[in-house]
């Protein structure tokens, strides 16, 4: 008998997904009763208003800060392209551990900047300033290098053509660039939401308070146990992957259009 | 008027082409493939920058130094129609012109000009990602005249279309140039579609130098190289 071979890759690619999922059968594994009482649900829901509130500032900050320099890094030739995406790439490959301790020290009170911020009341640890801005560093990198691929994909001819009929560059951004790169920018944004409010171990040492949604994870944990961990897991899943995974699923289909 | 004087280093040839253009005129710059043509065109429009030379429009310096693309007075059309995807035709044509401006009668009369002289007008509202590669051609010709540029230049903007296609754009260019008074200067590698749209003159180049130049019937009289005279020899 002949198997059709288009049959055999699909079986293999649905035993791929399949291995892929398997980790989120977990949550039926019998564990006992889930914990959802005043004491877990009251933190829980801080967390989950923390890492709402305080992922979208951090990405406000890394939008803003961010599309700028990856336009401009886009614009670069080789050579300076590379040492900026070096720059770029080493928040990104510093364990998140270690990343926590460097930030800590950096902005923490010990930290020239950190004490000279703590002058003006601005606490750089366990505030809502420490979480964002560790949200950024842990984000930025992700955002930049994706973005820089989102302008890479316009076509330079559209944007020199556009100058020539007499738009100043800005406007070659606003009316060209930007629209014509929207979906790799969403893209981009998408991977860095996930990234930083997912963020731990960064997060852990350098704001344990206020407590974002996976230290909580943490926190239940140690203090509950599994039944207390798995609503907070289920509402974490809830809140911070639909949209990435949507905008995500929104590119590949318009790309394959 | 143009005054231009292009020099550019192209890997072992250098580009040395100098040429003025009066309001109005026209002139084709022919050749084989490689001789510079294109590279004289990049430089004017400043898609390219020359590393010596000069550049001026009605007074206006061109280069040195470079002057910033939007601030060139010109249109540059090219192969590739370079249509902006995300918009429809009538937005890729009123593109360049201030929102401020586009409602001005003149203009308005204008742009209706175009639209129907270059049969844009069942296209108007479709996506420019949507329409045939000739289609695109006429709306990027639009598009460039829309802002009625006192200069034009052409890189080889009809290749690959129909030859009565082809004609119908040459016919409305070379009409408009008198009736709006802008100069034009093209590139293409076929002396009869150059000869048409720049009947006034043609300079030729070999070897990104200039070899001759004067009138066509001067041209096809007595080529001043052998290559010269096989690229006008009927096939």
């Amino acid at each position: 008998m002949k198997i059709d071979r288009r049959w055999l890759a699909r079986a293999g690619a649905t035993l791929f997904a399949l291995a892929l999922l398997y980790p989120f059968t977990a949550l039926f594994a019998r564990i006992g009763a889930w914990q959802w009482g005043e004491d877990v649900r009251g933190p829980a829901l801080s967390s989950v208003r923390v890492s709402l509130s305080l992922t979208t500032a951090a990405m406000l900050i890394i939008v803003a800060l961010g599309t700028p320099v990856a336009a401009y890094v886009a614009r670069c030739r080789t050579r300076e392209r590379l040492l900026w995406q070096a720059v770029l790439l080493i928040p990104i490959l510093v364990p998140p551990l270690a990343l926590g301790i460097l930030l800590t020290l950096a902005f923490g009170p010990y930290g020239t900047v950190g004490s000279w911020l703590e002058h003006f009341g601005i606490l750089m640890t366990n505030s809502a300033t420490a979480f964002v801005y560790t949200q950024v560093y842990v984000g930025m990198g992700y955002y930049v290098l994706g973005a820089v691929a989102a302008f890479d994909a316009v076509p330079s001819m559209l944007q020199k053509q556009a100058a020539l009929l007499g738009l100043a560059p800005w406007k070659v951004f606003l009316r060209v660039t930007l629209p014509l790169s929207r979906l790799g920018l969403a893209v981009a944004l998408s991977i860095a939401w996930v990234r930083a409010i997912g963020e731990f171990g960064a997060v852990i040492v350098t704001a344990y308070y206020p407590s974002g949604m996976p230290v909580q994870v943490w926190v239940n944990l140690q203090s509950f146990g599994l039944p207390a961990v798995m609503p907070l897991l289920v509402v974490f899943l809830a809140v911070a992957l639909p949209l990435p995974w949507l905008v995500h699923v929104l590119a590949q289909r318009r790309r394959h259009a | 008027m143009l005054k231009a004087h292009i020099i550019k280093k192209r890997r072992e040839l250098t580009v040395d082409v100098s040429l003025e253009l009066e309001r109005g005129q026209s002139v084709g710059l022919f050749g084989a493939s490689g001789a510079g043509k294109s590279t004289v065109l990049a430089c004017i429009a400043g898609i390219d920058e020359p590393d010596d030379g000069l550049v001026e429009l009605n007074g206006l310096r061109l280069f040195p130094p470079s002057l910033p693309l939007h601030k060139r007075p010109l249109g540059y059309l090219t192969q590739e129609p370079g249509l902006f995807p995300h918009l429809t035709v009538s937005e890729n044509i009123v593109f360049g012109i201030p929102k401020e401006r586009a409602g001005e009668e003149d203009k308005k009369h204008w742009i209706e000009t175009l639209r129907d002289s270059l049969q844009l007008g069942p296209l108007w509202s479709a996506p420019a990602s949507r329409i045939s590669g000739g289609q695109a051609r006429r709306v990027s010709l639009a598009r460039m005249l829309a802002r009625k540029p006192p200069l034009v230049l052409l890189d080889e903007p009809f290749a690959g279309l129909d030859r009565q296609l082809v004609r119908e754009l040459i016919d409305n260019l070379v009409v408009w140039s008198q009736t709006v008074g802008f100069s034009i200067i093209a590139v293409d590698h076929q002396a009869e579609v150059l000869r048409r749209l720049c009947p006034q003159q043609v300079i030729v180049l070999e070897q990104a130098k200039i070899v001759q130049r004067g009138t066509w019937d001067e041209l096809y009289k007595s080529p001043a190289t052998p290559l010269l005279r096989s690229l006008l020899a009927p096939i």
